[in-house]
């Protein structure tokens, strides 16, 4: 009985010694057995012709032919082009839309809480399912939209609308987070340089544009770093309303390095797109570990 | 400015606030509503031209959707690998956040953010590998490893939003304990930890979502047997022919409405978690 409770104090001072590596080191662990180990893994698959019958390490180096065949595929690099399209335009469109809806929510109405719970919904919804549901709602033959519309228009069947339709609900769905960030932000700016600006005689439109909007700018970098993040990697909407097509329309670089992988089984091509994903994407996290790093130490 | 023309003035301003309002409700949360009404529609009714505004509703569609096999097998899927990844990663990652809070050693900076860059990456850049790596340890199409991928993508987002949360404690309560003899693991548990109720039940909801919503890593790692939710959704939208309307969008709200409902329970908190770390 002694030693025992002797036993637990020691344990318990081994504990209490080693506290912060001990409970650091489960999430360590698991992420880089988890993350770590198959990045490295695609990394080196990108450089090797490697076929899933082989052995992990059996491949044969191939240097940069991967790289190469991917950019000389012209479906890769329209997918790449596409991509950085998408992302421009959906970003850009999520930002200002954004804006506007925080803006106007950001007025002191009566019942203005409920609305800006209503706006929660759609960021909730399962994406796949966001995607069924317009897909439902464009169909040519008995969807809302083209009824009102008062022609069958195919939404998902013409390359130009297929992409603007992908691109509409990704829009749809993410707005309202990037409105309740930048509402969080425009709350938490002080009212002072506001209330001054408006003593001196300066018009709403003119606070807006030299008071609020500059005071805002850290919080809508922030936003707009984090969505071109989340937009480059778009998949389950296009995944699910078009499958890539009509035509290769709407294959965006996630669903060919996905095709490429899992369809066309070639996984060395497959790593090799994954790895460009990655670098183009490592840019803009750096970017944003800086943006908000440097708001961090404002504070 | 008279008196009068500056409340009108006012009036026209609130008249536009609203106008906007409801506009806002109209485009983000009509075209749900919409396909919420499909749901309880007959098949006839779903089909018609004009359709119709209003009718009695009619529920064969969800008995139909949860007296299959298929449906249920999914839902039960989603709900062990979505429970379990949230448990396992809030006992790693809470532990762990508390640490990044409180404690500064040689590359916890580097570390923290090294974690938070793994959130971003790209899930289709990360799953081939995963994929190969699972298969040969024999774990890919079981309901464990995607149990595992969730639970280690859940864990930079616990890591981000809880250190913030610990961060905002007062650290006068651990170090009052410190005093009377308590050890380190004693205080976590006994003081912090419930201190820190509502930034883990932030927490738990993101990992919730991460896990219910997610699609790609799901249709790669599972089978007919272990497969979610979304990836049985995605097999009925890929149906071209004879879409089942009303099976699809009674199945839809089905996924759907625990999540909506849970998420509108703690809104207060998830908007703070929603805008933790962006907006510090």
């Amino acid at each position: 009985m002694a030693s025992s409770k002797r036993f637990g104090s020691v344990l318990s001072s081994w504990v209490d010694k080693h506290f912060a590596i001990l409970t650091v080191m489960p999430t360590l662990t698991v992420t880089i057995l988890v993350f770590g180990l198959p990045l490295i893994l695609s990394l080196m698959l990108s450089f090797q012709g490697w076929s899933a019958q082989q052995s992990l390490f059996g491949g044969r180096f191939v240097g940069f032919a991967n790289y190469i065949d991917l950019f000389s595929d012209p479906q890769f690099t329209q997918a790449l082009w596409l991509t950085i399209a998408y992302t421009v335009i959906t970003v850009f469109l999520e930002l200002t839309i954004g804006l506007g809806v925080a803006l106007l929510l950001n007025k002191d109405v009566p019942f203005v809480k409920a609305f800006r719970t209503a706006l929660i919904v759609p960021m909730m919804i399962t994406p796949i399912v966001a995607s069924m549901c317009w897909k439902l709602l464009l169909d040519p033959n008995y969807g809302i939209v083209d009824y009102f519309i008062g022609s069958p228009i195919l939404w998902l069947g013409d390359p130009t609308l297929a992409r603007i339709s992908v691109g509409f609900v990704n829009v749809w769905q993410n707005a309202p987070y990037v409105a309740i960030l930048l509402l969080a932000g425009l709350r938490s700016l002080p009212s002072e340089p506001i209330e001054a600006a408006a003593i001196d005689g300066a018009t709403r439109f003119q606070i807006f544009r030299h008071v609020t909007f500059p005071l805002l700018t850290p919080y809508i970098v922030v936003a707009l770093l984090l969505r071109t993040i989340f937009e480059f990697r778009t998949f389950d909407n296009v995944w699910v309303m078009t499958g890539g097509g009509p035509a290769d329309a709407t294959k965006l670089l996630s669903v060919y390095t996905f095709m490429t992988s899992f369809f066309a089984f070639d996984m060395s091509l497959g790593a090799a797109a994954s790895w460009i994903m990655l670098l183009i994407v490592f840019v803009f996290c750096v970017l944003f570990v800086a943006a908000s790093r440097r708001k961090e130490n404002a504070l | 400015m008279s008196v009068a023309s500056s409340r009108r003035n006012r009036v026209i301003g609130i008249s536009l606030t609203y106008f906007g309002l409801i506009m806002l409700l109209v485009i983000f949360i009509g075209p749900l509503l919409w396909v919420l009404g499909l749901s309880l529609k007959t098949r006839a009714q779903i089909f018609v031209t004009p359709p119709v505004l209003f009718w009695t509703p009619t529920f064969e569609h969800y008995a139909r959707v949860l007296t299959q096999a298929d449906f249920i097998a999914s839902f039960m899927n989603s709900l062990t690998v979505t429970s379990a990844s949230v448990a396992l990663s809030l006992v790693i990652g809470v532990p762990a956040s508390y640490v990044f809070a409180r404690f500064r050693f040689v590359g916890s900076g580097a570390v923290f953010y090294s974690l938070l860059l793994m959130r971003m990456l790209p899930p289709v850049a990360i799953l081939l590998p995963i994929f190969i790596l699972f298969t040969r340890l024999g774990i890919a199409n079981s309901r464990i490893g995607l149990i595992i991928a969730y639970t280690t993508f859940s864990l930079p987002l616990i890591v981000w939003i809880m250190r913030d949360f610990f961060e905002g404690l007062p650290k006068e309560l651990e170090e009052a304990a410190y005093i009377d003899g308590a050890s380190r693991m004693t205080t976590f548990l006994r003081i912090v930890l419930p201190l820190a109720r509502p930034g883990i039940v932030t927490a738990s909801i993101l990992c919730l979502l991460l896990a219910w919503n997610d699609f790609i890593f799901a249709a790669i790692l599972t089978n007919n047997a272990t497969r979610t939710l979304p990836v049985l959704m995605a097999t009925y939208a890929g149906a071209e022919t004879g879409t089942d309307w009303g099976s699809m969008t009674a199945s839809g709200v089905l996924v759907v409405i625990p999540v909506i409902i849970f998420s509108l329970m703690v809104q207060r908190h998830l908007v703070a978690g929603l805008s933790a770390g962006s907006v510090k």
